[in-house]
């Protein structure tokens, strides 16, 4: 048996899966204390059954969210080496920012070197401001992890208490301001994010649960608790990938279809395209800033359910912030609920005092109730009907840098519209009518979020970088440099070395895999010419173990299931 | 075109890694990898000042909108000649319709030394994105004077030729001096057709001109003639091989120099040419290009080995750029009162020979040019070609080409001219290109079938 557990902003969702069918749920108001709200959740929906069935947990939290948002941590210092390029002044990290002169270029040649004497000069510095958490970040790192490496042992030396965090382990792409981003954030949360991950160990201790626990991501893979407070930031918004998962989940196998999740306050979209979420092609946006965070391509609208709608005199506005709940459900302003409540479209609260929202609105307008609520949810549509377009629109939009990925290139639009999440089914008709789409809402949709985090599978990858020129090849995600030792090193050697490197990894976190089952999500390949001449060869290989889910609910058994 | 300080730059980058002329050839798959590197290292597609697009691919009738492909343009374009040309297009529309102030087409295969006539590659160059996107410009948006202004290395003798009768299109090249360098043209005396009179301007500059030299010519001819002519629409031919690392090259520019002649010239469209030193310049000479297009600071963008004064430029070498911009200036004043070489006019026309080498593939190709002489509009144009492809092979074509404006007394006589070649049916090709239809017919003699 599977548990699942999602905290959202408003509730904390939990499931329990027993194979394909759900054989609990439970929805309970999620509380400052996020523990506790998980802890509550699991208690209900594992009332009845014995603990030692339970093989695995999967969380997705907000943990992360809450602790950036509520700056909850140690300021960081970051110590820099950008060497030449673009000028410093358009760099705002939100942190104190020191400049280390040092630079690598492209290739991870050594082009301006470290200076120690300035090194240990800053370092002092930072001291004296009393700063404990440090990042180290080397633009191009990922192609030369040395002088952060470097810069790294003499914090270790000098300062052996101090936690240090070094951008090539933590962000492997190419974009130097996204990796000191994700590493600011990386080194910020460490610590308190492990404090929770104890604090959940501990509770799941006391209640004897014995089963395998992990942590949801926002790429929609699972870490286990333990691996995952290495890289804390990509649990971050896991609630919109739990939705999608949810959705795959409780749909048929190929299907593409726009999920909308409408809250209270926001309203997530996520895209299934030929049954499998789309991930972003680049990182995830944290608090206006951005990041290197792998995530699927989600979308969260300011809007939901609870939001607050406003008379201008001559429109109805619906804003994007809460004052509570709707004004029918003892709430102390009119919402798009109410709207829905009015024209019968939900059952939720009292139907007077929503009709009587509405026509207080519709008296500074001069128009009836249901008209209000008419257009109320006419507005709301066409605004996350605006978004889908817009979310399509971006994915057609994805670079391509090839000529055959300009050539795949292809307007898909979706044949279902997958209403999840509590505030939802009211408005899904009236979505799926404006895109021309089929509505759907599946069973279990309210708790679709905890069902996509029980079926969650773990993912891992490992990117590989050879330069045979050089001679030396990169591990991104261990921080490992090695030489190459093979005269002959080729592609095949090179996808083996990676697929070994993620075996060994894989395995190092308690993820069994077989090689045959590994994905290759990248495969870059340039011969270097030189004179006429061919000198060495640039390898770019990412490998990752199977994304996917676990099982489908409900699905019959010749239904496509992956590795169970 | 009205330029904003709150709308970005459009760029469209394309490096085609999986396209290459040959495995070794210069214009191979990694001739923009580091490239990419640095600009995505740097976070460039993230700044809020810049906006990236994906490209599109140009259509068969943009290309014959500008070219005439023997024998047809799928004979010579590859899918990724379409999609260099389409990114062009794509960001000069995202200029005009104004929802980007200024836009880089970041692209790879190059087009500035194809021709109006195809037969083949010549200087790694199939098609002429630049021409392409002006043409379509004029077209699609009713755009008149265009200017483009070529700062690649080697003489855009492509875009020249294509431009060459054009009064309403300026060509400015600046390259290194044709008697070192492909393609052997492009020098002072090269002013263009009797119609459009030092509309083409040559600057041969000497091997070895550094920044100075350059930036002085920028200020003293390009800068005056652009304002005189007072295009609607800039576009900047963005070679990047004067660049002082540059292997096929002999000049001294940097990528500071780079960025100064880009803020100077403010083109509404810069389209990548060629550029050849992968590791040392490109990087850095792109990185300032898209800062300087940005109006962001370049100040910090500097080549590995290059230290503020390395290069000085030479009195000898200040002096004679010096005089050849006098010299030019001078031409240009006079460019509505100087008569065409009296030599050249056989009865109602203007006519000139051509013989046009094709590098790349090895083609010797004569051409026949002749300018119907008009008062009322630039002209039409009948070009009779004959290339030797070697092994025996040849393709012989009559090319007519109406321009944009063109009067109906030379519509009407073009057209008679394309249907007597279609009857006397002695050439394989013959083709009636109208820019002020948008339409073009090839027939072939052999099948005596037409197309459109």
């Amino acid at each position: 048996m599977y548990v699942g557990v999602d905290v959202g902003g408003t509730y904390t969702d939990a499931v329990l899966l027993d194979e394909k069918r759900v054989l609990a749920t439970a929805k309970v108001p999620t509380k400052s204390d996020l523990l506790g709200s998980i802890i509550r959740a699991i208690d209900i929906v594992l009332k009845d059954v014995q603990k030692k069935h339970i093989k695995r947990i999967v969380f997705s939290t907000t943990i992360i969210t809450n602790l950036i948002a509520e700056h909850k941590y140690d300021d960081v210092a970051l110590l820099l080496i950008p060497g030449p390029g673009l000028s410093r002044s358009y760099y705002n990290f939100n942190a104190e920012a020191v400049f280390l002169s040092g630079a690598i270029d492209y290739r991870g040649r050594e082009i301006i070197p470290l200076n120690p004497v300035e090194v240990k000069e800053k370092l002092s510095q930072i001291a004296a401001k009393g700063y404990k958490k440090v990042g180290v970040i080397c633009k191009f790192s990922t192609r030369n992890t040395s002088y952060e490496k470097q810069v790294a042992a003499m914090i270790r030396e000098k300062y052996p208490e101090w936690q240090v965090e070094s951008g090539s382990q933590v962000a492997g792409q190419l974009n130097f301001p996204r990796r000191v981003v994700t590493t600011h954030l990386t080194c910020a949360t460490r610590e308190p994010y492990s404090n929770f991950a104890k604090s959940v160990r501990q509770a799941l201790e006391i209640r004897e649960i014995k089963a395998d626990v992990f942590i949801l991501k926002a790429d929609g893979g699972t870490l286990p608790l333990q691996s995952s407070e290495e890289f804390p930031v990509e649990t971050i918004f896991s609630g919109p990938a739990a939705s999608t998962l949810g959705v795959q989940a409780l749909t048929k196998p190929g299907e593409t279809a726009v999920v909308v999740d409408i809250g209270g306050t926001t309203t997530d979209l996520a895209l299934i395209l030929g049954g499998r979420p789309l991930l972003s092609s680049k990182g995830a946006k944290v608090m206006e800033q951005l990041t290197q965070v792998r995530t699927l391509a989600v979308k969260s609208v300011a809007i939901g359910g609870d939001s607050l709608v406003v008379s201008d005199g001559e429109n109805l506005i619906i804003n994007p912030e809460r004052m509570g709940s709707a004004y029918c459900m003892g709430g102390p302003a009119p919402t798009p609920t109410d709207a829905l409540r009015t024209l019968g479209l939900t059952s939720l609260g009292d139907g007077a005092k929503a009709r009587e929202a509405m026509t207080r609105l519709g008296n500074s307008i001069g128009i009836v109730c249901e008209e209000v609520a008419w257009r109320i949810i006419k507005s709301f549509v066409d605004k996350v009907s605006a978004e889908i377009e817009n979310i399509f629109f971006e994915w057609e939009q994805e670079p391509a840098y090839r000529v055959w990925e300009v050539l795949q290139k292809r307007r898909i639009r979706p044949e279902l519209v997958v209403g999840v999440g509590g505030g939802t089914p009211g408005f899904i008709n009236q979505i799926a009518e404006k895109i021309g789409c089929k509505p759907y809402i599946p069973p279990y949709a309210p708790v679709a979020n905890a069902i996509g985090a029980a079926v969650a599978k773990p993912t891992m990858q490992t990117s590989l970088r050879a330069d045979t020129e050089q001679g030396y090849y990169i591990i991104q995600e261990e921080g490992l440099q090695e030489k190459i030792e093979d005269s002959s090193f080729n592609e095949s050697n090179a996808l083996e070395l990676a697929k070994k490197k993620l075996i060994e990894r894989s395995s190092k976190y308690g993820l069994e895999v077989s090689e045959e089952e590994i994905e290759i999500t990248r495969q870059e390949v340039f011969n270097m010419i030189r004179d006429w001449h061919t000198t060495g060869r640039l390898f770019d290989i990412t490998v990752q173990t199977p994304r996917g889910i676990i099982c489908r609910i409900g699905a019959e058994d010749t239904d496509e299931q992956v590795g169970r | 075109m009205n330029k904003s300080a709150d709308k970005k730059t459009g760029l469209v980058f394309f490096p085609a890694f999986d396209w290459a002329i040959s495995p070794t050839h210069p214009e191979r798959e990694e001739r923009l990898l580091y490239t990419r590197d640095q600009i995505f290292e740097e976070g460039i597609m993230d700044l809020p000042q810049i906006e990236e697009f994906t490209p599109i691919l140009a259509t068969p009738h943009d290309i014959e909108r500008v070219h005439f492909c023997v024998p047809r343009v799928e004979d010579q374009t590859t899918e990724a000649h379409l999609i260099a040309a389409g990114a062009a297009i794509l960001l000069a529309d995202k200029v005009v319709s104004g929802s980007v102030k200024n836009g880089f087409a970041l692209v790879r295969p190059p087009g500035h030394h194809a021709m109006r006539v195809v037969h083949g590659n010549r200087g790694f160059c199939n098609i002429n994105n630049e021409a392409i996107m002006v043409d379509y410009l004029r077209h699609k948006h009713a755009i008149k004077r265009v200017a483009i202004i070529d700062t690649d290395v080697h003489h855009g003798d492509g875009t020249q030729d294509i431009f060459w009768h054009d009064p309403d299109v300026l060509f400015i090249s600046f390259h290194q001096d044709g008697r070192t360098l492909y393609p052997g043209t492009g020098y002072a005396n090269e002013l263009g057709g009797p119609k459009a009179f030092a509309r083409t301007i040559n600057i041969p500059l000497p091997p070895g001109t550094t920044d100075e030299s350059l930036l002085y010519v920028v200020d003293n001819l390009i800068l005056p003639v652009l304002k005189d002519f007072n295009p609607e629409f800039v576009v900047n031919s963005a070679g990047q091989d004067n660049h002082y690392s540059d292997p096929l090259g002999s000049m001294r520019i940097t990528a500071q120099g780079y960025a100064r002649l880009t803020e100077k010239l403010q083109p509404d469209l810069a389209v990548l040419e060629g550029g050849y030193a992968i590791e040392s310049a490109l990087p850095y000479v792109n990185l300032a290009i898209i800062l300087a297009l940005a109006d962001l600071d370049y100040s910090g963008v500097m080549e590995p080995d290059y230290w503020h004064g390395r290069f000085k430029e030479s009195p000898e070498r200040m002096s004679h750029v010096q005089r050849m911009v006098e010299h030019l200036m001078n031409c240009w004043e006079k460019r509505d009162s100087t008569l065409p070489g009296q030599k050249r006019l056989k009865g109602r026309f203007f006519e000139r020979e051509k013989r046009i080498f094709y590098d790349t593939d090895y083609i010797d190709e004569r051409q026949v040019e002749k300018l119907r002489l008009c008062d009322e509009c630039p002209g039409y144009l009948i070009i009779e070609t004959a290339a030797n492809y070697g092994r025996g092979l040849s393709g012989k074509a009559l090319c007519i080409s109406v321009p944009f404006g063109a009067c109906n007394n030379c519509l009407d006589e073009s057209a008679d001219f394309y249907e007597r070649a279609k009857k006397k049916g002695d050439i394989r090709y013959v083709y009636l290109q109208n820019k002020s239809a948008d339409t073009f017919l090839v027939f072939d003699a052999l099948s005596k079938k037409e197309h459109r």
